[in-house]
């Protein structure tokens, strides 16, 4: 029985070095296809994640205007038109479930000689709330505190390993550009949000503080806000476009605020990578594709190296059909070779590259399955023409030295 | 009555080169009876290797009538014509045509794998030829391990392996040495005793003389006796 096959297959080992270097232009293709798709369902996962952080139901209105960028929210320049009285104004629509003020600007913290620099978000006691930031340890902000102008600061996860290690935070006095707050909350770990930014490298204090007695401004950046109902956000977005346009006496052409939305930015997102991933799956088929013509010519060659192995297979009896078959077996078995490869090439480096860029795991069966469909099926198309000019091999070539 | 194995009549071939045609078979007629160990001489060109392509089944003539075993063949398709090589033919070349990454006993079987199945009994009949053949030191040898002499004798024992009514030999002795040349003839008369037919194209006389029979053939035709 095994002589069977080796008689059928033993042509393939004959040439090691060449069976290794058809291969190799497939093994490159099904890699880069299987680590691109990978990837590609990894980043899909972790957008989604993202937007989770943010929240189907809030919203942001943010001064000046506001351009997505690659899934990010890039405020372009510095506006000072959206007033805390506007916050006021928007708290009046209907069907608004948590609305804050943020003022944000970067902070020199220290403690007992520690120092370093973060991002200082004037927020009042609903941000948590909206924003679903759980607390570690101590409380939120009091609306008293807000209103009273009271130094107090909500630490994030890494400000206040930073600054306390392993230590009690509570009740403790840090300087914010040299003011003093007193600690009256741990944020626990969050991650980076859609907006991109470390929402554990922060410290939020009232929005009131933030304006007066830290920046000395008159103006806020955002107004962050959640609906009751996520049906009404297209409504309610509406009614403070309107609101906001009314206020700010400017046209819907030149307006000095823009409405953001996860919607919006998972839009963004999504379409990036989508981009993205079509540009590298269709090389990762290029690339196979150009395997397949490697192992092509490789085929073709060793027919014509052949030929006089195929004429005696004839004349001793081989129909065209075990020709064809074989050859096409060999192209088959050439890239499925190539494709096994690198599969494992491709599943080891997802499973190497993944966490290291700092996505989730995925296991990629169904890139896994697309390739090997793809794989055998490149390998049928390689040897179709190779093995069609192996069936035309004529046996009298056999005797034709002297005729 | 002796049972003819190959009847051949007024067979004409014509090759093209480019546009020039040429002629290599004039009306050739042929019998050939069972049991018979027929020499077909000729001088390089005469068309004495079209004319065994032809008996081989692997061409066809341009016109003539070819009747192998009782059954005429001009009409079979590829694929008969295929079974009839397995079954009932064997081929030995000057050239040998061993498969190069194949042992000798691999290369014995090689006819069977077109049979379907290669099961033990065939293992062992092949062992058997290629020990009666003495060349059971040599079974799994490759044939570049091989002597001229040793290879052309497990290419015989491949055209044996289908227990085929005729052999059909191109120059068997061509690449071999005077001793080896011997020895294989030896085993050409041997087979013929046993009752296989053998026909051989030859150009040296010597090696014709272990034939029963000499047919010369000149510029495409039979010289007459």
């Amino acid at each position: 029985m095994f002589i069977k096959y080796k008689l059928l297959w033993g042509g393939l080992f004959h040439k090691k070095l060449r069976l290794f270097l058809s291969v190799i232009g497939i093994i490159i293709g099904v890699a880069s296809l299987l680590l691109m798709n990978s990837f590609g369902e990894s980043a899909k996962i972790k957008t989604l994640k993202e937007i989770e952080t943010f929240g189907p139901e809030v919203m942001m209105v943010v001064a000046g205007s506001v351009k997505v960028h690659g899934g990010r929210a890039i405020q372009t320049e510095i506006t000072t038109t959206l007033k805390p009285a506007d916050a006021e104004a928007l708290r009046k629509i209907k069907g608004i479930k948590y609305l804050s003020p943020v003022f944000n600007g970067d902070g020199i913290i220290r403690y007992l000689g520690n120092n370093l620099t973060t991002i200082v978000n004037g927020v009042n006691e609903e941000y948590l709330l909206l924003r679903k930031f759980p607390l570690l340890e101590g409380r939120n902000f009091l609306k008293d505190e807000i209103l009273g102008y009271k130094k107090v600061a909500i630490l994030g996860y890494k400000i206040k390993r930073e600054l306390f290690e392993d230590k009690n935070s509570i009740g403790k006095i840090i300087l914010i550009n040299k003011l003093p707050f007193r600690v009256i909350g741990v944020l626990a770990p969050i991650g980076i949000d859609a907006s991109n930014t470390d929402q554990d490298d922060q410290i939020l204090i009232p929005w009131t503080v933030a304006i007066s007695a830290v920046y000395n401004v008159d103006y806020i950046r955002s107004i962050y806000l959640s609906v009751e109902n996520l049906e009404e956000i297209h409504l309610i977005e509406k009614q403070i476009n309107k609101i906001l346009l009314k206020r700010h006496k400017v046209s819907e052409r030149n307006k000095d605020f823009d409405i953001v939305k996860a919607e919006d930015i998972l839009q963004v997102k999504t379409q990036t990578t989508e981009l993205f991933s079509t540009l590298v799956k269709s090389i990762s088929i290029l690339c196979l594709f150009v395997g397949a013509l490697g192992v092509t010519a490789i085929m073709t060659l060793s027919v014509n190296e052949r030929k006089k192995e195929i004429g005696i297979r004839k004349a001793l009896g081989a129909e065209d059909k075990n020709i064809l078959f074989q050859f096409l077996a060999e192209s088959v078995f050439i890239t499925s070779l190539g494709g096994a490869i690198g599969i494992l090439i491709g599943v080891v480096g997802s499973l190497i590259f993944l966490p290291l860029f700092d996505y989730p795991l995925v296991f990629p069966w169904i890139p896994i399955l697309t390739s090997t469909l793809l794989t055998i099926f490149s390998g049928i198309i390689a040897g179709i023409y190779p093995a069609y000019k192996a069936t035309q091999v004529d046996p009298i070539i056999l005797l034709r030295h002297n005729f | 009555m002796v049972k003819k194995l190959v009847i051949l009549k007024n067979i004409t071939k014509t090759y093209y080169t480019g546009k020039v045609a040429y002629q290599v078979l004039k009306g050739i007629s042929l019998e050939v009876e069972e049991g018979e160990f027929l020499a077909i001489m000729g001088a390089s060109g005469s068309g004495k290797s079209t004319l065994l392509n032809i008996i081989g089944l692997l061409d066809k003539p341009d016109s003539g009538i070819y009747i192998f075993d009782g059954q005429e063949v001009n009409q079979l398709t590829k694929k008969e014509l295929a079974y009839l090589r397995n079954r009932k033919i064997g081929f030995v070349f000057q050239a040998f045509y061993l498969v190069p990454w194949a042992t000798a006993l691999e290369n014995v079987l090689l006819p069977l794998l077109y049979r379907g199945k290669i099961n033990k009994e065939d293992e062992k009949k092949a062992v058997e030829l290629l020990k009666r053949l003495r060349l059971e030191k040599r079974i799994n040898a490759k044939p570049n391990e091989l002597s001229g002499g040793e290879q052309q004798r497990v290419a015989i024992a491949r055209a044996l392996i289908t227990n085929p009514k005729l052999l059909l030999a191109d120059e068997p002795t061509g690449n071999l040495d005077s001793k080896s040349s011997q020895e294989v003839m030896n085993i050409f008369k041997e087979l013929n005793e046993n009752g296989i037919t053998i026909i051989m194209v030859t150009h040296d006389p010597e090696i014709a003389d272990f034939a029963k029979k000499i047919k010369i053939i000149k510029d495409g035709t039979f010289i007459k006796e």
